[in-house]
Formats: structure tokens, sequence, C-alpha cells
């Protein structure tokens, strides 16, 4: 063999070996589907329950056509803000050779694939906040928003190298704090003011009611199944060596260039988990919310969780976990009720996430000397980009819906049950709807 | 049936999805994919409101 037919030889290998890791990472990305499903759905009563499941399929099943019609197009075109790249986004036009099979192209499917399942975790996060009250067809329609335009809107300015968030700022997000959690907690809170509260969250006085969903256990376990879903989520977020779309023939690197490893990850996933669990069981002592701060850990050391060192990444993530109960309560306390707390977990946690990672992280090169290193100010301001990129969308949609009159149920059908429009029943013996 | 080859030999093969890229079809395709999310939401929309209306 000829040393050109075995370097030949070497990156077909790697390509390969490319396409199985994000083909695998994307399987394992559909247990944080799943995962979320089980939250939500133990988290609403019985009534409802069927009605929770339900949603987050759908939002599964309309985030994959929809992002293939133009949530790709989107990541690849808009890297420069609002004015589309057209020849940039000419591979994520539907209809084009990349876009289906291509013995040429080993690596659009795979990307797309997991990009998808980024898609479908924006609008979990959002499903959770507007569970037992919500219409099914303006949540489908806010989901498709949210996950196949607003986020990779948001990941084309942020989570791509050639993004204008990142070729202005440095901004530096690996895990996604922002461009998936602020967007989808933001968004989720601009919904929630026009959605509305259940009926009997709030009294007249102001102060609000507990109420209890009808399995906790569900819900511990749904979020474990989150937390191995994590795996797939950040592992997508690496750059596989050794192929020609590779930033490097010998290392993994971030989305961004810059050289990490799959152990760094390792290291930093873990460690967040255990964070954020403690914190959030020391602040609260509420099972709950020991399971939702093994992601408030996650989420607030994963913009920067490719160089943490692992007790930074312990320390930041208890600090996540412990004041996220504080947040949710505060925005309770405003009249917003968001039974998951998915605004503060998701939007505070990846304001903090950012916010961190430009404390900890200030003076790392990036991978071209042209980009601005590691800021606080650039990570700050790509923080209230995110923000009002989430927000807005969400509010907006949610103020339409609204107007036409489909974005709530009646009152008379939340006290049915939001099951009676699916003319099913979750548990048809023994257990009574409360 | 369809004839939908895009492709004549295996040799120097790249895109091979039926109808090939571009063409006339892929784009009907497409379209077709679009009408058939959107028609679902339109009678769920329907059933929404007739439990709403039954419910009243």
């Amino acid at each position: 063999m000829s040393p050109e037919e075995l370097e030949a030889a070497i990156i077909a290998a790697n390509t390969i070996n490319l396409e199985v890791y994000y083909y695998w990472c994307t399987g394992f990305m559909i247990l944080i589907h799943a995962g979320f499903m089980m939250y939500e759905m133990g988290a609403s009563r019985v009534k409802h329950t069927l009605a929770a499941g339900t949603k987050n399929i759908l939002a599964f099943a309309y985030m994959i056509p929809t992002f293939w019609m133009f949530g790709w197009w989107i990541y690849l075109a808009m890297t420069n803000g609002f004015i589309p790249d057209f020849e940039a986004g000419a591979g994520g036009v539907p209809w084009g050779e990349s876009m289906g099979p291509n013995l040429m192209d080993n690596a659009t499917g795979v990307f797309w694939g997991a990009f998808t399942l980024f898609a479908c975790t924006t609008a979990s996060i959002m499903s959770g906040a507007v569970i037992e009250r919500i219409r099914m067809t303006a949540f489908i329609i806010l989901a498709v928003l949210l996950g196949s335009v607003v986020w990779i809107l948001a990941a084309s300015w942020g989570w791509h190298y050639q993004g204008w968030l990142v070729t202005s700022w440095g901004y530096h997000d690996f895990g996604a704090s922002g461009v998936v959690h602020i967007i989808s907690g933001f968004f989720a809170l601009g919904v929630l003011i026009h959605l509305g509260p259940r009926i009997g969250k709030f009294n007249a006085d102001g102060s609000s009611n507990v109420i209890v969903g009808h399995s906790l256990p569900m819900t511990m376990v749904g979020l474990m199944f989150i937390v191995a879903g994590f795996f797939g989520f950040l592992a997508g977020c690496l750059i596989f060596p050794g192929t020609p779309i590779s930033w490097s023939a010998t290392q993994w690197a971030n989305i961004y260039g810059m050289p990490t490893t799959l152990s760094t990850i390792t290291f930093n996933t873990l460690m967040a988990v255990a964070g954020g669990m403690i914190g959030a069981y020391t602040k609260t002592r509420d099972p709950f919310w020991m399971m939702s701060g093994a992601l408030c850990g996650v989420i607030s050391v994963a913009a920067g969780m490719d160089l943490y060192y692992p007790g930074l990444t312990f320390i930041i993530a208890f600090a996540g976990g412990v004041t996220a109960p504080i947040i949710a309560r505060f925005i309770e306390s405003k009249g917003i009720d968001d039974p998951v707390g998915a605004v503060s977990v998701h939007g505070y946690c990846g304001i903090l996430g950012l916010l961190f990672a430009g404390m900890f992280l200030g003076g790392y090169p990036q991978f071209s000397p042209d980009i601005p290193t590691i800021t606080f100010m650039g990570q700050f301001k790509g923080a209230i980009v995110m923000v009002l990129l989430g927000f807005i969308p969400g509010f907006a949609l949610a103020w339409a819906l609204k107007k036409m009159g489909i974005l709530r149920a009646s009152d008379a059908i939340q006290a049915a049950g939001m099951d009676v429009e699916l003319e099913a029943v979750a548990y048809p013996e023994d257990i009574k709807s409360i | 049936m369809f004839d939908s080859s895009p492709i004549e030999s295996w040799e120097g093969a790249s895109a091979i999805f039926s109808f090939g890229a571009g063409s006339g079809m892929t784009i009907f395709l497409f379209w077709l994919t679009v009408v058939l999310c959107i028609v679902p939401l339109y009678y769920t929309l329907k059933t929404e409101n007739r439990h709403e209306d039954n419910h009243k």
C-alpha cells in the first residue's frame, strides 16, 4: 500500500467513525426527550398526564420535518445576523444534494440529526412550563418556532465558528448554556406571561398554592434519563478529529475549533451533575429540586466545561443548584406559574453559565488570532442577546395566539382535564383524578 | 413504476436519493411534506374547538 493509499484509508476509517459517533450521540439524545416526557407527565395531575406526554411526542415529531425544511438552512445561512448568506446556506436547502442519501457526504445527515435533537430539547424545556393549560395546536406552533427557528438562529450566531457573536466578541458557549438553555427558558417566560397560571395556583391575595404532580417517582426517573441523555448532548458538542471536516487530525475540538478531549467532558459532566444535585438538595431538601439540581449544575457550567478544572465545575454547579430554587420562588412571587421551574433552571442557570465562563476563562486564545479572546464583557453581551432572542419571539407569538383565542384551554376543559381532548385516560382503573 | 434513479452507475455516484437533487419532483415532495405538517394542525384545532364547545 502506498503512503497515499494508506492516508486515504485512514481518512476513510475516520470518516466512518465520525458518522458512527454522531449517529449514537443522536440516539442518546433521544433519552433527553424521553426523560423530559416522564418528568413532565409525573409533574402533571392525573387528568392531564396524557396531554403532557402527547405534547412532548408531537413536539418531537414536528421538530424533525420542520428542522429538515428550514432549520439546518438557518444554521448555515444566518451567521451574520438577520441577513441570510444564500451561498453559505446552499448546503442546507432541503432539495439539495447534501440533504439526503449521498455517498460523498457522510457528515451532513448525522450533524443534521444531532442538531434536530437539540431542537427537540428546546421544545421539551418549554413544554414543562406550560403543562395543564396550553392548547395542543398553540403548543405545536410555539414549539416549531422555538426549535426550528429561534434556537438554531441563536446557534448560527453563537455556536458556529463564523457566527457574529463569536467573531465580534469571542463568545464562548461550549455546551449551549446560552444557545439552548437561555433561549428556551426565556422563550418559555414570554409564553407564560400570556398563558397565565393553572387554575387554583394563585389566591386572590396573590399568595400561591402548591399543585402536586401525580407521580414524583416518574419525575425523578425522567430526570435520570435526562442526565444519561446529557452524555449524548455534550459529546455531540465536540468535533471528531482526523477527517477532512475536522479541526485537527489528532485531537478533538469544540465547535469553535479550540482543542479539548472527551475525557474533559466526562470529568465535568459528572462533577456538574453531582454539584448541582447536592447544591439543590442542600437548599431545599426537596426530591424534585434535588433532581432538577442536576440540570442546574450542568447548565451552569455548560458554556465553559471544555476548559474548567473539575473542582471549579463542582463549585459552579453547586452555586447553580443552590440559587435556582430561589429564582424560581421569585418568579412565582411575580404571578408567573412555571410548574417545573424551567425559567430558573434553564434561563437563569444558562445566564450563570455564560457569565461564569466569562469570569473564569478570560484570556484563553481562540483557534484564530483574529477572533477576540474570551472576556466577561463578551459573555455578558452574549447573554443579553440570548435573553432578548429567546424572550421576544415567545412573547410575540404567544400574544398573537392569545388574540386568536387558541392559546389557553378554557377553564371547563382544564377542570375536566386536558386529557379529555385526547378522548383517553392515563390510568383507567383505581387511580382517581385529583 | 416511477423510474426515480438519478444515477446510471455506482461509479463516482454522490447524491443517490430517489428523483435526484433539485429536480422538480424533489421540490414537489418537499411542498407535499409541508402540507402534510400543516393539515393535521388544522384538524387538531378543529378537535380542540369541538371539545371546547362541548364543555361550555
